[in-house]
């Protein structure tokens, strides 16, 4: 098969999760593909290499179908049902030849899914990074920008279905090329996890219509956020799992990293808007805080972590929360989304996801949050964590994980107060507000 | 098959912050007393923060250590008191997945004496490694040549009582030189490159090229067989490793050193230390006269595209003193090394910041006039946090303590026993590691650790000072050392008072008229420039460095 230069790069271009928006395109090419079905409409995969003027390059995943000898680079969206072919080499665990390698196709043993007809295909609203397409029990869910190793979406699917963790939608199998461009996972298949609202959406409607009845709920979702990290910790023999004890300096790496990004937010505030006037020129305050919050402290271990835990990776389903999307952020790289960090940091997350609702629940559903609203998320949601997580992985005693825990959410808010800044300036008063509330605070003491 | 972390880019080193590791003294992973890899693969993520781009790492090998490890005993393996070569592996690969290269020394030119081949080649004068050294029955060959280590060596010769015959040794008598006009060692040489490329290594610092060759009637220095020998090596790196990079330490005047970037094709080195600038620097602080600086810029010719010189303030070895007339060396001992230990050979065996009275104004000042200039500067470990020395420990161990991490035990180098540690770190009041140490800094925001990490990164947002052109402006202020870095839109004025009283200086800047300088790290703009020479004041030991700016923007 060959495919046209032109028509690679105007396609890729165009697509969602094409990741540099930004950036000249010199050359399209396909590095080596793979056919993956032979009767028509033919199926295969191809591995995009787009190069940019400034000499990088970037490596995508197409699926292309081929229907009397045209291709489709729009393949798997534009008909779904083709994405069956992907599963069904699952469960067969096939491995096809490609020309500088091989696509090899896994499944989990005693996938219950798996052995049952396929329903209606259909694709789900693409996300960044990936595009999804759903089946009546299963989802598949195929990785677009390809990086060397092992996407962390499988490698800690693969670790908690293994030990039969329940909150998360249960990996069924994979598929991931080897060969000579590199090796990557190219996508999992996953239970679909049925009659499912995600957490953000169901906290805005609660707010708007009851807001107990989220309250009620953001208990069991501490517990299961506890659960997740006591089992991503539990590993001691599994290098890439074995919870680690961090250098002596990394308490002093983070107030640094913090306390400059704290300066250089301050030094370029826009002077005269009222909506960031309750910090307006308090940036030293803030730095005095965070130097008292990081005197002295324990920082716990560092464990694989979700790496991008807010509302909208959560599903309430059924009675219980299902814990999805475990990719990390997307603009990091895979080694540093793979990297070990202090669970505090998904907890601090979530905390922010919940400020972030109870002002998002007023700008967008015109709803009257309860004052307290907030404040007692937070609080249903830590004691349900505290309850379950390992101990040993937090700081030492409650005021050790209450400080770091408020110098994790306020490099977040910092970060929002940058990001809103720079692209919704309505959305200001959010981090606004919480860094004045830690102004406003005292520090807890040691 | 190798993991590709890096965006291609064969010109990296040219934007790149190096920074230079004695494995010994950086940490102790497993508790020995001696630092090791396992120890810094545990630091990566300081030296990420820090915004090290590549780290140097001096030899590694299997080694009697008579010469801090510049006595190769074994090419192809790591020394044990620092790791397994699968240790190495796993630095190499943990530090390339956190965006940072490494490249390390290498020792072309002898091996230890200690070497099987040189012990093979002393026994069995007829075998197969009977020519790999340099072997002569008279001391008399090549007499033009200088004696390097003064302070230690006699003669470039030495008897062998086993063989009988003299042995040729541009440094120690215990590190013979390999005989380069054998094709074999010629060939074993690549084949060491290509053992560590094949690791994953980004490249070398190739120590002591000047003196691969040898020849009657010459002072057996940057020889034209030996740059033959380097073209080889280059060639045979292009064709199977893209994006790595030879480092040349060559310590000679600037036009011989250009030779060691393929005259003018750059098709030798990709980069060469700067030596004879170092000493100027540190002679225009204590004169309060940029003259040297300028007259050193002068004398260095311009260098092929592709290349890079590497620029720094202090290493592992002594300040050295050999690219200096006599009337300058005597000046900077009588300046630099007023007690007689602090002298070494042709230099002065002391860190950065002793060597400047632990003076923060002067050591910002220097790192500023270091990373203005073009190249790419190469930090030494312990000198970001301003780390002291020992003057009475012997050779240089003086500059090799270990690194100061916290104010614990061992300086949280070593859970090891004090006792058991290569060497004690430092406890002095002024330069101890009570008071001197990287969590200490880290958590100070004035401290000088964060205002070089803040440096360093505004250094690296700005790739003309990596790339851009030097075009001194001359003031008639002596004591001012201003300059232009250009590079495609981006234009940077770069001023440093050397003085240490507060200086006033006009500045021609009529090319750039109507254009409003920014001051680099506060953002400030200053007024715009016009036809009128444009007046600066600078506080004492002070320095600016402005973007220039179009008006309107």
């Amino acid at each position: 098969m060959s495919y046209d230069e032109r028509a690679l790069i105007e396609y890729v271009t165009q697509q969602r999760w094409y990741g540099a928006k930004s950036r000249g395109v010199a050359h399209a090419q396909v590095l080596d593909s793979a056919v993956l079905r032979t009767q028509e409409p033919q199926l295969a995969l191809a591995l995009v290499e787009v190069r940019y003027e400034t000499g990088a390059h970037d490596l995508y995943q197409l699926l292309v179908s081929h229907r009397e000898g045209e291709p489709e680079l729009n393949g798997l969206t534009d008909d779904p049902s083709l994405a069956r072919e992907l599963v069904s080499a699952m469960r067969s665990g096939l491995t096809v030849q490609s020309g500088e390698g091989a696509v090899e196709f896994h499944h989990l043993e005693g996938f219950a899914g798996l052995g049952r007809e396929l329903g209606n295909a259909r694709t789900i609203e693409a996300e960044q990074s990936n595009t999804s397409i759903a089946f009546d029990e299963l989802i598949l869910k195929a990785f677009r920008r390809l990086e060397a190793g092992i996407n962390p979406e499988l490698e800690l699917l693969r670790f908690l279905s293994d030990r039969a963790f329940p909150n998360v939608a249960a990996l069924g199998g994979w598929y991931a090329y080897t060969g000579g461009p590199l090796n990557a996972t190219l996508g999992i298949l996953q239970a679909y996890v049925p009659d499912a609202q995600d957490g953000w959406d169901l906290a805005l409607d609660a707010l708007a219509d009851d807001p107990e009845l989220f309250l009620a709920r953001a208990r069991r979702l501490g517990e299961v956020t506890g659960e997740l990290h006591t089992a991503l910790g539990s590993e001691p023999n599994d290098p890439a799992f074995a919870p680690e004890t961090p250098s002596d300096e990394t308490l002093g790496l983070l107030t640094a990293t913090v306390d400059e990004e704290i300066a250089n937010v301050f030094l370029s505030l826009p002077e005269g808007d009222e909506r960031i006037e309750p910090i307006a020129g308090r940036g030293e305050e803030v730095r005095e805080q965070l130097r008292l919050l990081t005197h002295g402290g324990t920082i716990g271990k560092a464990i694989r972590i979700h790496g991008d835990y807010h509302l909208g990776q959560t599903l309430w389903s059924r009675h219980d929360w299902t814990i999805i999307d475990f990719e990390g952020e997307p603009a990091r790289s895979l080694a540093e989304r793979r990297r070990k960090r202090s669970p505090l940091r998904d907890v601090a997350g979530m905390l922010r996801s919940f400020a972030y609702a109870s002002i998002a629940a007023g700008l967008l559903r015109g709803a009257d949050v309860p004052d307290d609203w907030e404040p007692r998320a937070r609080e249903q949601f830590l004691d349900g964590y505290l309850a379950t997580v390992d101990q040993s992985l937090l700081p030492n005693g409650p005021v050790g994980i209450e400080r770091l825990l408020t110098v994790f959410e306020l490099e977040k808010a910092v970060y929002e107060l940058r990001y809103e800044l720079d692209n919704r300036p309505d959305w200001v008063g959010i981090p606004v507000a919480a860094i004045r509330r830690l102004i406003e605070s005292a520090a807890p003491a040691p | 098959m190798s993991e590709q972390w890096f965006e291609r880019d064969p010109q990296w080193f040219r934007r790149a912050v190096f920074y230079e590791i004695h494995i010994r003294g950086f940490y102790d992973g497993n508790g020995d007393g001696s630092g090791d890899f396992r120890g810094l693969i545990e630091k990566l993520d300081y030296l990420q923060w820090l915004g090290v781009d590549c780290i140097w790492l001096l030899p590694m090998y299997p080694s009697p250590l008579r010469d801090g490890g510049y006595d190769i005993s074994d090419f192809f393996s790591i020394h044990p008191d620092y790791g397994t070569v699968e240790d190495f592996r796993e630095f190499v690969e943990q530090s390339h997945q956190r965006g940072i290269r490494v490249i390390a020394d290498l020792v072309m030119n002898h091996t230890s004496s200690d070497h099987p081949w040189f012990q093979e080649s002393r026994t069995d004068p007829t075998g197969p490694k009977g020519d790999w050294y340099v072997w002569s029955d008279t001391d008399e060959p090549y007499q033009d040549a200088r004696v390097i280590f003064l302070d230690s060596e006699a003669s470039n010769w030495t008897f062998d009582p086993v063989r009988g015959q003299y042995y040729w040794h541009r440094f120690f008598h215990h590190q013979p030189d390999l005989n380069y006009a054998n094709p074999e060692v010629q060939e074993e040489m690549l084949d060491v490159l290509r053992f560590w490329l094949d690791l994953g290594i980004d490249g070398f610092r190739l120590d002591a090229v000047p003196y691969l060759y040898e020849a009657e009637g010459t002072n057996c220095e940057n020889l034209p067989r030996t740059h033959e020998y380097l073209k080889r090596a280059r060639a045979e790196v292009d064709a199977r490793y893209p994006d790595r990079v030879l480092l040349a330490e060559a310590n000679q005047w600037p036009a011989d050193v250009v030779q060691y970037f393929g005259n003018g094709d750059g098709d030798e080195c990709h980069m060469a230390f700067h030596f004879p600038v170092m000493p100027r620097m540190f002679m225009s602080v204590r004169r309060e006269d940029a003259t040297p600086i300028y007259e050193i810029l002068d004398l260095t010719p311009g260098i092929p595209d592709n290349c890079q010189w590497g620029l720094f303030l202090r290493n592992h070895d002594e300040l050295t003193l050999e690219m200096v007339t006599d009337e300058e060396r005597d000046y900077m001992y009588a300046e630099y090394a007023k007690d007689p230990r602090m002298k070494i050979n042709l230099g002065i065996r002391r860190r950065l910041a002793p060597l400047l009275d632990n003076g923060r104004d002067e050591i910002a000042l220097l790192h500023a006039i270091l990373f203005s200039l073009p190249g790419s500067p190469v930090l030494y470990y312990g000198d970001e946090i301003m780390m002291g020395d020992n003057v009475y420990l012997g050779d240089r161990d003086g500059v090799r303590t270990p690194m100061q991490w916290t104010g614990d035990r061992n300086a949280g180098f070593s859970r090891a026993d004090w006792a058991q540690l290569y060497l004690q770190p430092l406890m002095d009041p002024v330069y101890g590691y009570q008071a001197v140490n990287v969590e200490a800094q880290l958590r100070t925001p004035t401290s000088f650790l964060r205002w070089l990490h803040l440096f360093i990164a505004l250094r690296k947002e700005h790739p003309v000072f990596g790339l851009g052109s030097y075009e001194p402006l001359r003031p008639e202020n002596p004591r001012i050392f201003a300059h232009i870095r250009r590079f495609e839109e981006d234009i940077v004025l770069c001023v440093h008072n050397l003085a240490n009283s507060a200086q006033a200086v006009e500045l021609d800047l009529r090319a750039f008229d109507g254009m409003v300088p920014e001051e680099m790290l506060g953002r400030t703009r200053f007024p715009a420039i016009g036809e009128l020479p444009y007046l600066l004041t600078l506080a004492p030991r002070g320095f600016f460095w402005f973007q220039l700016k179009q008006a309107a923007e």
